[in-house]
């Protein structure tokens, strides 16, 4: 029971990161019809730049650092993604696959730039030592690491379904999700939303980015890569479009992996690409989502 | 129960989150004869033939090929028994040219179980089925152009084409002089007319212009709000107070 | 559909002839350049295989290497664990493949677009991570699982007989290259050309597009399978790389450089992608990118960056790559395609 507690924690944890990725990688492709393969390099530069702030300009190892490089991951995220909708996708306005292809690039050419710049060994991040910290839970004891996550990954979840429901370009995103030729019909300027969805998408992923220094104990060039696998599963099981569906694919995603991965190596990750087919044969369009356009 | 009906829909319906798109539809058209299909925009005259071809299941009711009730067979199995259709936007197969076009529709409707172990231009009596539809429509001397290329007019011309050799006894022709320029129009009205006479097939048709649709259609069915008003001879559907009414907008 | 008028259709030919020649005289004389070549040819008809399902068919499948990392493992783990010769190998590693191809097709087949995009690199990381993780000890993982030397012909063995393996590759090349023209020739290719240009029309032909992509799905995967068998041969070894998404995104990248649903388009891309990144990592122990400050010099010493840079060039600005520019320019002249 002790070893089910702490499995199912790791694996929520694990899945709060995989929705900090999967909630952007949704939310660009059900807005614009986007399938963003350079998501996962939005992450490693989030990684990154923790890296970099918590080992050259911050090394005093306290949690204010680790705290204060998490958001700066968050913005260079963030920059990174409006970067590559303002001087990529923009220009490929509704040709889907050439998006896609053009992100497939760019994540190829990001990976390869990581490599020459920082060398193909992990680069290793020590976390403050307040993470290393266990919490007991009956007789289980679980790493406080994994709670940050999940806080974090809930804060982006509320802050989420805030912005949606009550500012006006949340209001848009919902409704461009929902019908887009029609908010452009009214005249609204979709393209706004555009570049919001890539900010929130590559905040999110930055942020994951730096939870993923702590989780894998340090960066390397493909670390988004690793991630980016299962946040698609993840945002396909939820159903395109859908924050909430892709907030419970994320958790069943994480945990599902981490325990059966506990009792045969490997196992996990065969299991979790198992689940995806069985949710495609049973609800083609996801959980929450509506139908794929 | 049979019917000498070439095709034959009862209480066809179509709903979508609970808006009615097509309402009880019930509609009967003989063998050889040419059904105008007419309304106001977003009265679901496409719906209608999307419905027939398979393309959305209906929601309501049966539609009967002949005897053959089809309601719930694939788009490609109903096209196997006989039903044709063009699109209201041309939708060629772009990339591939003309003939190829034609003698694709042509092979699929002979049967052809498409081998993988034959040459395409190797089976001869499609591409002279193929090369008969395209003469027939005036594009034999585009033959090679790629399909894509087309001017609008010609793409028009090269949808009848397909589906004249296809073989399909009931065809359905959506708006097929949409976006024509004005000196083509005869032209295909003249191609249309003969799928009916020259070929004996039964042709659905829908068609925004009004004097080819009384020039050419032996019974007009008028479409409103999803719902038939009515089905009859042209000039009982002229003169008809709900249809006059239905296109000026007065409430009915 | 070919790009290439009649008087020029005995040029891909031409090339196959003095590849094989060129192999006994001094231009590629060293092993070493051999078997570059040797595996440029393999990735050349690897594309091919992808060609088929990209540009043919309209399919954007991100598992394709799957197939090929089927044939591979399949091939190698019968030579390697049961002592089987490498015909009986190779058509157990193909059976396997084609069964694989065939689950997973079925069920990706299921969605359209991106989401089968999504679901065949989802089933391709399925696999790879069994060959990483060596689960059930299937791979030997990282260690890569070994040729087995007594499996294969004397003739293909040893650094003496590169020229072997570079023929033997040339004549998988020129095989895949042959089927596949066989197959978008034959009546049922064209069915897949036509459903890659509009899936409604063919279903309103009476033909049922799933199975019609399903073929060419598990035919583009067996075909992978056996350049596979003989990547093993010329390799010498299966290894988890075969089945990463990172060569899938190579073969997807070289079909665009090359341009799509051409056939030689995708032979030319494979050619270039292999030499070149061998050439540009050569041009970086030279010295040539010493000069250059340390934040460009990094990335540029990766063959990848700019492969990746001139790929998204040729997205945004040239659509179809080679090809396409010279298919524009002849759907603009007229110029009867064939």
């Amino acid at each position: 029971m002790e070893i089910f507690i702490t499995l199912f924690i790791t694996g929520f944890g694990l899945g709060a990161l995989y929705f900090l990725v999967a909630s952007g990688l949704s939310l660009i492709y059900g807005l614009m019809g986007v399938l963003n393969f350079a998501h996962g390099a939005f992450l490693t530069a989030g990684a990154y730049a923790t890296w970099y702030f918590t080992t050259s300009i911050r090394a005093d190892g306290s949690l204010s650092s680790y705290v204060i490089s998490l958001f700066i991951a968050g913005v260079v995220g963030a920059l990174f993604a409006v970067a590559t909708e303002q001087i990529l996708i923009k220009y490929l306005y509704d040709r889907h696959i050439d998006q896609a292809l053009v992100t497939v690039g760019l994540g190829f050419v990001a990976t390869s730039a990581y490599l020459g710049w920082f060398g193909s060994d992990p680069l290793i991040v020590l976390p403050p030592t307040q993470l290393y910290n266990t919490v007991q839970i009956g007789d289980a004891f679980v790493g406080i690491d994994r709670f940050l996550y999940i806080g974090v990954a809930a804060l982006v979840l509320i802050a989420n379904f805030l912005m949606m429901r009550y500012t006006r370009i949340g209001l848009i995103i919902r409704a461009g999700v929902e019908n887009r030729s029609m908010v452009t019909a009214l005249g609204i300027d979709v393209r706004k939303a555009f570049t919001f969805v890539f900010f929130i998408g590559g905040f999110a992923a930055g942020l994951g980015g730096a939870l993923a220094t702590t989780y894998a104990s340090g960066v390397g060039p493909t670390l988004g890569d690793a991630f980016l696998i299962y946040a698609f599963i993840t945002v396909v099981i939820g159903g395109m479009g859908s924050v909430p569906g892709t907030a419970i694919a994320a958790i069943v995603v994480g945990t599902t992996q981490v325990l059966v991965n506990y009792y045969v190596q490997g196992l996990g990750d065969f299991v979790v690409v198992m689940l995806l087919a069985l949710v495609l044969l049973v609800r083609p369009q996801g959980l929450l989502g509506k139908v794929a356009h | 129960m049979t019917s000498n009906a070439a095709i034959r829909v009862s209480d066809l319906s179509l709903a979508i989150g609970g808006a009615k798109i097509v309402d009880g539809v019930t509609l009967e058209v003989k063998p050889g004869e040419l059904l105008g299909v007419i309304g106001p925009n977003g009265a679901g005259k496409t719906s209608l033939f999307n419905l027939i071809s398979g393309l959305r299941p209906a929601t309501r009711g049966n539609i009967y090929l002949g005897d053959d009730d089809i309601t719930n067979e694939s788009p490609a199995s109903r096209a196997s028994k006989g039903l044709g259709r063009t699109f209201q936007t041309s939708s060629v197969f772009t990339l591939l040219p003309v003939l190829e076009n034609v003698r694709l529709a042509a092979e699929a409707a002979m049967g052809g179980s498409m081998k993988i172990t034959r040459r395409a231009y190797s089976f001869k009596p499609a591409i002279a089925k193929a090369e008969e539809a395209l003469n027939a429509v005036g594009l034999s001397d585009k033959r090679f152009t790629p399909a894509g290329a087309l001017s609008h007019g010609d793409k028009r011309r090269l949808e009848i084409a397909i589906v004249l050799a296809s073989d399909a006894k009931v065809v359905m022709l959506d708006e097929p002089m949409a976006g024509m320029s004005v000196e083509n129009v005869p032209v295909l009205t003249e191609i249309i007319r003969s799928l009916s006479r020259d070929y004996g097939r039964t042709v659905l048709m829908v068609e925004h212009h009004m004097h080819v649709v009384l020039g050419l259609a032996d019974r007009i069915a008028v479409m409103h709000q999803g719902e038939l008003l009515i089905c009859a001879d042209p000039q009982t559907v002229i003169s008809d107070p709900t249809v006059q009414s239905a296109y000026l907008g007065e409430s009915l | 559909m070919n790009l290439l008028p009649g008087k020029y259709r005995y040029v891909p030919v031409l090339a196959m002839v003095f590849f094989g020649v060129a192999a006994f005289t001094p231009i590629l004389n060293e092993p070493g350049l051999q078997q570059t070549f040797a595996v440029a040819f393999l990735f050349a008809a690897l594309a091919l295989t992808y060609d088929l399902l990209l540009g043919f068919t309209g399919l954007l499948s991100f598992g394709h290497a799957l197939y090929y990392a089927a044939g591979a493992y399949g091939a190698a783990y019968a030579m390697a664990r049961w002592d089987w010769g490498i015909i009986p190998a190779g058509i157990f590693a193909m059976v396997f493949a084609t069964l694989i191809a065939l689950f997973t097709g079925a069920t990706a087949l299921r969605v359209k677009g991106i989401a089968f995009a999504m679901v065949t690199l989802a089933f391709a990381e399925a696999g790879h991570v069994i060959a990483v993780l060596n689960m059930w000890g299937l791979s030997n993982g990282d260690q890569t699982l070994q040729l087995n030397f007594d499996s294969v012909p004397d003739f293909f063995l040893g650094v003496n007989n590169t020229r072997n393996l570079y023929l033997l590759a040339l004549v998988t090349l020129i095989l895949i290259y042959v089927a596949v023209w066989w197959l978008t020739q034959s009546s049922m290719g064209r069915v897949l050309q036509a459903l890659r240009d509009n899936e409604e029309r063919v279903s309103v032909l009476g033909l049922k597009p799933f199975n019609f992509k399903l073929i060419a799905f598990v035919l583009a995967g067996v075909m992978a399978a056996f350049v596979g068998v003989i990547a093993v041969i010329v390799t010498n070894n299966a290894n988890p790389v075969m089945g990463s998404t990172q060569t899938t995104i190579s073969l997807l990248l070289m079909v665009i450089l090359g341009g799509i649903a051409t056939r030689w388009g995708a032979v030319i891309g494979g050619l270039i992608y292999v030499v070149l990144s061998q050439r540009l990592t050569t041009l970086d122990t030279q010295g040539a990118l010493s000069g250059l400050p340390e934040w460009i010099g990094g990335p540029m010493s990766e063959p990848a960056f700019i492969l990746g840079v001139i790929f998204i060039l040729v997205v945004m600005f040239s659509p179809g790559g080679i090809a396409g520019a010279l298919y524009r320019l002849r759907m603009k002249f007229g110029s009867s395609v064939k």
